[in-house]
């Protein structure tokens, strides 16, 4: 799939913007603050309906007015699809085909983007929560079923937390809703864990020989995923077992903490290289090539899954990387992704001429 | 210029029902001034009787004028099954079904500590103390809705009537009658599979 164009108005910096793509490259270039980053952000909203830069709507509407509205027309392999997204205090409203989705969910997933960010070497680097975050969103771009569950799960939670806050401090003493809902997060915990640990068995499967040819077959590259409701790779129903169990032992610690210690919520996955967890052992270099690794693998486990190849973001990290990497990830794109890249000067980026990237300069919310 | 008194306190209790904004309202109270006298006395005496004449019944906890409610003081239906609902409204949606012939028992919600419902805010004690007492009921159908509350109500009610050796059903999740496969969201879809039957 590739974006044909967009329209923006009132996002970010942008009053007004009405922009055509090339179906491979584009490059965004202009000095700092300019709102090159927001562009790439726009077509993120537009795929996902959420920023990876903030949860607050209102940050993304342009100061001093009441709404924006962000429309993208997206040719895929055999149809033409047109979204439209209008962001207000009032909430968010998704049109697909001009029809306005009452679900979201239903929504999300007509466009498949993948950001690489330079705040993405974070992944490895950073806590747990941002690779939960991270594996999240990919998953949810796939399967609407996950999707769901995490609705859920983040529902039930608050429930159950809000349960153990009213057992601490002696409201009520009835511990048979404890086990309800305690049971009905296992449920939903376990599906989500599992789903997570299949994706990352997936993903690992393209990532292994990506990162081997990235080092020159130097590294071993292994996804693992922690949980404390035991083994992940079990079946469905067996996690459930055990994150009940652990949830029930867990019960007189989780009361006087007012918190659920246990499920898919405080999981985390490590990136291990030679049998060792990078975040811990590795350096920067070797931080840097398995977040760039994760990426390429992305991309081709978007292929499998959705039979087309997503819509590649990359944020000023070529500037990041040296010139093997920069070359290997310009290599995998090749021809068949449409990527946006931005950055702030030409000479940072090494670009096969050939390929005839179109190149917008961005100045002051508007281009030049 | 602001209307005489009578209207905008007519338009001020409109606005009081659920969905009613001030254009609806306004519109409402200026069609009440044209209306027959007749109508408009009928009118009050209906809104007055809803609050004066109607009460929950102490057995079952549906809104009623009788005591107990019509359904409970029905010897014919089938004194051996309760089906627990959320509201009384729900009621009434079974009752249209027709097939259903026996008791009912109204929980006047569902669980949901964030919203600062506990056991001891819903009709469960009442529910206990009437299987207690009555030795004819042998199964207990819960059809709360079909959320993630509606289902923890469930399963708590459940936990907490299964060791008196009385049957607790649930009702079945799935397809609409009717439905097409093709339209049916995947959630559905997912509980269609999982609660499939033998035929």
């Amino acid at each position: 799939m590739y974006l044909q164009e967009i329209k923006l108005n009132n996002f970010r910096n942008y009053s007004q913007l009405d922009l055509q793509f090339d179906p491979h490259l584009n490059i965004f270039i202009g000095a700092n603050a300019q709102g090159k980053t927001n562009l790439l952000e726009a077509i993120l909203v537009l795929a996902l309906v959420r920023s990876h830069r903030t949860s607050n709507n209102q940050e993304l509407i342009k100061w001093g007015t009441d709404f924006s509205r962000l429309q993208a027309l997206v040719q895929k392999d055999q149809s033409r699809v047109s979204l439209e997204l209008i962001l207000s205090s009032a909430g968010k409203k998704a049109r697909l085909n001009q029809l306005e989705q009452k679900k979201l969910s239903q929504y999300v997933g007509q466009l498949n983007v993948i950001l690489f960010a330079p705040e993405d070497l974070n992944l490895v680097k950073g806590s747990p929560s941002v690779r939960r975050r991270f594996i999240d969103m990919e998953i949810g771009q796939i399967d609407k079923i996950y999707l769901n569950n995490i609705s859920k799960y983040r529902q039930i939670l608050k429930q159950r937390n809000n349960y153990l806050k009213k057992l601490r401090s002696k409201k009520t003493s009835d511990k048979l809703y404890l086990e309800v809902i305690s049971d009905q997060l296992a449920g939903f915990g376990s599906e989500i864990i599992a789903t997570r640990y299949q994706f990352l068995q997936k993903i690992q499967h393209f990532l292994q020989p990506i990162h081997q040819e990235i080092t020159q077959g130097q590294e071993n590259l292994q996804l693992d995923y922690h949980t404390l409701a035991g083994d992940p790779a079990q079946k469905v129903n067996d996690i459930y077992q055990s994150l009940l169990t652990r949830l029930t032992q867990q019960a007189q610690h989780d009361i006087a903490f007012g918190s659920t210690s246990v499920g898919p919520h405080r999981d985390d996955f490590s990136f291990v290289v030679n049998q060792k967890d990078i975040q811990k052992f590795g350096s920067q270099g070797q931080q840097r090539s398995a977040v760039l690794s994760m990426k390429l693998a992305e991309i081709d486990l978007f292929h499998q899954e959705v039979g087309d190849y997503p819509i590649l973001l990359l944020d000023d990290v070529l500037s990041e990387l040296d010139q093997v990497r920069q070359t290997q990830l310009l290599q995998a794109i090749h021809e068949r992704i449409q990527t946006f890249i931005t950055t702030t000067s030409l000479d940072n980026v090494q670009i096969d001429k050939n390929n005839r990237p179109k190149i917008f300069n961005i100045k002051a919310g508007g281009i030049i | 210029m602001q209307y005489p008194k009578p209207v905008t306190r007519l338009i001020e209790s409109y606005m009081k029902l659920p969905g009613i904004g001030e254009k609806t309202a306004t519109r409402l109270a200026f069609f009440t001034i044209n209306m027959d006298q007749e109508d408009v006395g009928e009118f009050s005496q209906a809104l007055q009787e809803v609050q004066t004449k109607l009460h929950y019944c102490h057995i079952c906890g549906n809104i009623t004028d009788q005591e107990p409610c019509e359904i409970c003081a029905n010897e014919q239906r089938d004194q051996t099954q309760i089906l627990v609902v959320e509201q009384p409204k729900d009621i009434m949606a079974l009752e249209n079904m027709h097939s259903y012939n026996g008791l009912y028992h109204v929980l006047g919600g569902v669980l949901s500590p964030v919203n600062g419902i506990g056991p001891d805010d819903l009709r469960i004690k009442q529910l206990v103390e009437r299987l207690q007492h009555d030795d004819l009921i042998t199964e207990v159908i819960v059809a709360t809705n079909a959320t993630s509350e509606g289902e923890a109500t469930a399963m708590y009610l459940a936990k907490l009537i299964k060791p008196a050796q009385i049957k607790v059903t649930r009702l079945a999740h799935g397809l609409a009658v009717g439905a097409d496969i093709e339209y049916a969201d995947q959630m559905t879809l997912q509980r269609a599979v999982d609660g499939r039957q033998q035929i």
